[in-house]
């Protein structure tokens, strides 16, 4: 027994870094800039250039203590035309840009030459100082003026971003009009000029035949997952020495958010289950007894019906019914505690009374979820019993039915049920984000459904490993109470 | 059951055991009405009518493309106005002759006199042709009221109908697909009987490397301007990638007949069980609504994305059904009459062996399309992956929750939802019993 379990537990490694892989390519592949979230979460309020030049260099303190700065993974699969270096660009819509533009060229060397020009140009026209042009030539209004040095440098900005040909034309058209039209904006027309010969260079020494190459290019160590995983010896300790890294919402480490959160849904669900059980049994058992009699038919149909009724309209169904002014108020609406009464210095036992009543329709919902299932399972499973011959010895050395039923029958029902109680591990760390979203419960469910709507990779890589894990202790821990409970199942 | 009829058939035997069951019956026929009533939907919910009368033309709107422009002249020749289908107000129009559909809404279309959640039962205002605001006529009346911006609940009920047969149908189809084919090969092979010589197999996967490489890799922006442009475009791109996938690797495969000789030609077994179960192993251990929020909020906000990501992640249980089925027939004499006769793997398995194997496969895709309906109206419910514009029945009861005096946006579209999957679940419950009667429970 103890090498199977750790012949399942060796297991366990290489499909956990297959899940924090699979939960890694899905969150890189995740719109917006964590750093740029980070760094206006901090309050980063100021006019616009103290904005370029302060916070810039916050921002790359940032990226670099998160690592982002470095290459994903290990290796990267590109084709002989892209340059191995691309991740080095921090905004990731001037990497998607230059991508994609190295994928129509082929010439890394000349497009990172346009790319260079053109920062280049935005360097200048970033230069240019509206107030000391009014003041020298006094015909022209400080209005007019900011107006077209803003239009040039959102031409330019958006040039950074944009791939597509017609709307670069139009917009190098637009700059040349404006760089023509405005005579203080004359000394930008050798820049712009550059940005245009090496764009068109781009295109006249395209090398589109390295794009059909493939490339392998290799990193070694210095890369997000490693530091992940193993953390980098500076900032993170890493997965491994129990560090999951900070959220990208608020820069709370992860752990402790995490911590703070699953105990409210480990709790739910722990009650629910242990209901569940409690209601479920009663009906597989006295079913099975009574089987093909109207009591089991009606039940099975009943149970049957219950158990497609989605839990989402359950839990609405109960909101509308009883937390309802217009029907029945009995409950509040929404999460567990009511902030204006609770004392966090309260006993276990006032804090439990204060939350019973937030929590009664949230346990209804839940357990009901698992209930129907529950009571299916037992039953088919009893059935399966009590046509064993076992059973039938019982009864011909003249047992009385009860204790057929109780003592011989229904330990060995109890089988198929373990299967269900070792999905609760994993359901607490993940919560029921539904239900937790209908009764506003602040649980890891939430907690999950906001950071996968906030683009917090780091929490959704932490929950999907963590759930990932717990998964496969709970089908270990089901597979070996199986041996525990039924003696003819052996592992040796 | 003792059967001496000569054209004694296994369908016919089970249809006869299906049959039996008086609710199942019930549910498929309740079914064929579904999918009725979302074939048709646009003919019984449309803010067109079916068929009119206006200044002497005969219009037939409700069939018309919805983007159709006519300019409408009266008899006597003289221009009266430019009627757009889409946007044109037609229960103002004077129309001398009319038939509506049996609900006169569109499912996105907003009655701007009914807005905030106007109740079924109570009072509902009307503009008419002549522009005076009265108390609804019975045959515009909402019937189930509407939603906050005067959205017709009955109309978004039955386009409603549309989406979930259709998640159901498009993201099972992409799981048995999937699942049937990995788990046949998985199952009919194991980890010994598919033997190619090393090169071969070195090749392939090399083939398969390269194929992604061209068909995925190479091709990103082609393929996102295609799904840019519509999904259908988009498929059409993807069906291309995936033939030059094929392809590559078919290359790649006859290529390794020239490098034939040496230790490269030695046989080796492709552990392919092996590949097949771990991944079932893996997918099974990272929880389905998790990773299916997850991508859909990565990706773009289309109803299409969210049938496909719910395809692609629910194969498994269809997949170690069918695996199941194959190890027990793998060693059944049929098998081994068509193996002996020389017929190729590939024929075997999917002429011989997978026609015997589908019934326990067929159950598990019919409760298959259960989930997928409810893991679909649970996403909208949260109010993702799906765009905003779809109304879908889920998006209707997550309108209801938000506003729970609403009660009929809770109350119809939550039946709608429990039928339908009540449907699926008591077919395929009949159907496990019909099949496979070891399993009857």
């Amino acid at each position: 027994m103890l090498k199977y379990t750790l012949k399942r537990v060796l297991t366990f490694i290489p499909m956990l870094i297959a899940i924090s892989l699979i939960a890694f390519i899905i969150s890189i592949n995740a719109p917006g800039d964590p750093v740029e979230r980070l760094s206006k979460a901090a309050g980063n309020e100021g006019s616009a250039e103290q904005q370029s030049g302060a916070s810039k260099k916050i921002k790359q303190e940032l990226r670099k203590k998160l690592g982002l700065d470095l290459p994903i993974f290990y290796i990267s699969v590109t084709d002989l035309a892209s340059s191995d270096t691309l991740y080095k660009i921090q905004d990731k819509y001037h990497k998607a840009n230059l991508e994609e533009l190295t994928h129509k060229s082929g010439n890394w060397a000349a497009v990172s030459d346009y790319y260079k020009q053109l920062l280049l140009l935005q360097k200048q026209a970033q230069k240019v100082d509206a107030k000391a042009i009014v003041t020298k030539d006094n015909t022209l209004s400080l209005n007019s003026v900011n107006e077209a040095v803003n239009q040039f440098g959102f031409e330019v900005g958006s040039l950074l971003e944009i791939t597509e040909e017609e709307i670069v034309a139009n917009k190098f058209k637009k700059m040349n009009a404006l760089v023509s039209s405005n005579n203080f904006l004359a000394h930008l027309s050798t820049p712009l000029s550059l940005v245009e010969a090496s764009r068109e260079k781009m295109f006249s020494n395209a090398t589109r035949w390295k794009n059909y190459i493939p490339a392998i290019n290799w990193y070694g160590g210095k890369n997000q997952y490693h530091y992940w995983l193993v953390g980098d010896g500076k900032y993170r300790k890493g997965l491994i020495r129990g560090d999951f890294g900070i959220s990208y919402i608020d820069g709370q480490p992860i752990a402790d958010k995490i911590w703070q959160k699953v105990w409210i849904s480990f709790g739910l669900s722990l009650i629910s289950i242990f209901l569940a059980y409690l209601i479920s049994i009663p009906i597989g058992i006295y079913s099975a007894y009574k089987k093909d009699s109207a009591v089991d038919k009606g039940m099975s149909l009943i149970l049957f019906i219950l158990y497609s009724m989605p839990s989402f309209f359950v839990g609405t169904l109960l909101l509308l019914q009883f937390a309802n002014p217009d029907n029945l108020s009995w409950f509040p609406v929404s999460g567990i505690q009511d902030p204006t009464l609770f004392d966090s210095e309260w006993s276990w036992w006032v804090k439990l009374k204060h939350r019973m009543p937030f929590l009664i329709l949230p346990i209804i919902t839940y357990t009901y979820g698992s209930f129907a299932f529950l009571s299916r399972i037992m039953r088919v499973g009893m059935i399966d019993i009590v046509s064993q011959d076992y059973i039938r010895t019982a009864r011909a050395k003249g047992l009385g039915e009860g204790k057929v039923i109780l003592k011989h029958a229904l330990r060995n029902s109890l089988l198929p049920v373990i299967t269900v109680f070792s999905a609760i591990f994993p359901m607490a760390i993940g919560g029921s984000i539904i239900i937790e979203m209908i009764f506003s419960i602040p649980g890891m469910g939430l907690e999950v459904y906001n950071s996968i709507l906030n683009y917090d990779y780091p929490m959704i890589i932490t929950v999907f490993t963590l759930s990932g894990f717990l998964t496969m202790v709970g089908y270990l821990v089901a597979d070996l109470l199986y041996a525990v409970v039924d003696p003819r199942i052996s592992y040796k | 059951m003792q059967n001496t009829n000569e054209n004694f058939s296994f369908k016919k035997y089970a249809w006869t055991q299906f049959k039996k069951n008086k609710i199942a019956l019930v549910s498929l026929y309740l079914l064929f009405a579904l999918v009725i009533l979302a074939v048709f939907a646009p003919y019984i919910a449309n803010d067109r009518p079916l068929y009119c009368e206006y200044e002497g033309n005969t219009l037939y709107p409700a069939f018309a493309d919805e983007t159709r422009t006519d300019s409408i002249y009266n008899t006597e020749g003289e221009f009266i106005q430019v009627l757009q289908y889409d946007i044109a107000d037609w229960r103002q129009l004077d129309l001398t002759k009319v038939v509506w559909t049996a609900i006169p809404y569109s499912a996105s279309s907003m009655d701007r006199y009914n807005r905030d959640y106007a109740s079924p039962s109570g009072k509902q205002r009307f503009k008419n042709s002549d522009g005076e605001i009265i108390d609804i006529p019975s045959k515009f009346r909402h019937k189930l009221g509407t939603d906050g911006i005067g959205r017709d609940l009955a109309s978004g009920l039955i386009h409603g109908t549309r989406i979930s047969l259709m998640v159901g149908l498009v993201s099972m189809g992409i799981a048995s697909i999937i699942g049937i084919i990995l788990g046949a090969l998985a199952g009919f092979f194991g980890d010994t009987k598919l033997k190619m010589p090393r090169i071969k197999y070195w090749l392939t996967l090399f083939g398969v490397f390269m194929g992604l490489f061209y068909g995925f890799g190479q091709r990103k922006y082609e393929l996102a301007d295609a799904f840019s442009d519509g999904f259908g475009a988009g498929m059409w791109e993807m069906l291309i990638s995936i033939l030059l996938i094929i392809v590559i690797t078919f290359f790649f495969r006859l290529l390794s007949r020239l490098l034939m000789f040496g230790k490269l030609s030695m046989e080796v077994s492709v552990p392919i069980d092996t590949f097949v179960s771990r991944g079932i192993e893996l997918l099974n251990s990272i929880p389905r609504i998790l990773l299916i929020i997850t991508i859909t909020a990565v990706v773009e906000r289309s109803i299409w994305i969210v049938m496909i990501i719910i395809g692609i992640t629910g194969w498994t249980r269809i997949a170690r059904f069918t695996r199941a089925e194959f190890l027990r027939i793998r060693s059944l004499e049929f098998v081994q009459a068509a193996e002996s006769l020389g017929y190729s793997s590939i024929r075997t398995i999917f002429k011989h062996a997978l026609p015997n194997s589908l019934a326990p496969v067929f159950v598990s895709i019919a409760f298959g399309i259960a989930s997928a309906i409810l893991i679909e109206s649970s996403l909208s419910f949260l109010g993702i992956g799906v765009p905003d514009d779809v109304v879908t029945w889920g998006s209707l009861l997550n309108l209801g929750r938000q506003n729970l005096e609403a009660w009929w946006l809770i109350i119809y579209p939550g039946m709608a939802i429990f039928i339908t999957i009540t449907i699926y679940n008591m077919i395929a419950e009949a159907s496990r019993d019909a099949l496979d009667p070891r399993l009857k429970s």
